[in-house]
């Protein structure tokens, strides 16, 4: 909620200081990398990779047992 | 290795939005660019605030550029996208926010409203406290659009590419609001009369 009061010797306008500490692009590229981005799955959350994995397995171990 | 993205300063701004769809490199331009208007906006409603002004403008800008495919270009300049974008940062800051801020506003631009809602030429510090009193209890709705018009001093031009309306229909709507104001106001004083 909002409040307003009257002033009549604040400056409500910011200074070119205060502009330019926020103004920072390099954070906001960083930020929204950050939040859009998702992270990298690992490999066993992967089911078709999982699957992958689990038949090169079994054909090694089926080659190992013809030996 | 080579750079094939174009020299952002030979580019309009139509072209550098249709870029920047593409790749966030050249959305840097559109921020340089209208970073320093939004800030001072966000800044005045917030009545000074820095760091929270600092943060809502950022949010306002990373919501800008993940939406940026979104954007259609109607006629209007780009900064009116923005400013809806801010405006509507601002008001869900104010509507979250457990604790009451206050919004400080300049003495003058005060006077101009009450000139504008013909509340009488002379205004006591007494009155003046009582006419903001009747403000803080008015809808947010309606107080967003007196901050525009008066506090941040926008035309109604822009306060049109804002809420996506027409010039005439935003004229009416202020001075709705300001019709309002002056019979609450009248109310009021009549009431302390007696």
């Amino acid at each position: 909620m909002r409040k307003f009061s009257i002033k009549t010797d604040k400056n409500l306008e910011p200074t070119d200081e205060q502009i330019k500490r926020q103004k920072d692009f390099s954070r906001l590229h960083h930020d929204y990398e950050r939040l859009t981005k998702r992270g990298k799955k690992p490999i066993y959350r992967d089911p078709k990779l999982y699957l992958l994995f689990v038949i090169i397995g079994v054909i090694l171990l089926l080659l190992f047992l013809e030996k | 290795m080579f750079n094939f993205r174009r020299h952002r300063k030979n580019l309009s701004e139509a072209e550098l939005i249709e870029l920047a769809k593409q790749d966030s490199f050249y959305f840097g331009e559109l921020y340089n660019t209208n970073f320093d208007r939004i800030f001072r906006f966000v800044f005045k409603r917030l009545g000074g605030n820095e760091e929270v002004a600092g943060d809502l403008t950022q949010q306002t800008f990373i919501k800008a550029m993940a939406n940026i495919g979104k954007y259609e270009d109607r006629g209007l300049p780009f900064c009116s996208w923005l400013y809806r974008i801010a405006q509507n940062e601002v008001s869900m800051f104010f509507r979250n926010s457990k604790n009451e801020h206050t919004v400080d506003i300049d003495a003058g631009k005060f006077k101009d409203l009450c000139d504008e809602a013909n509340l009488g030429k002379y205004m006591s510090a007494e009155d003046q406290e009582q006419l903001v009193e009747l403000l803080n209890g008015m809808e947010q709705e309606h107080l967003d659009l007196i901050e525009l018009r008066f506090f941040q001093e926008m035309s109604f031009k822009e306060i049109a590419d804002i809420y996506s309306i027409t010039e005439a229909n935003a004229k009416m709507r202020v001075y709705r609001i300001l019709e309002k104001l002056n019979k609450k106001w009248v109310d009021t004083t009549e009431r302390s009369e007696h």
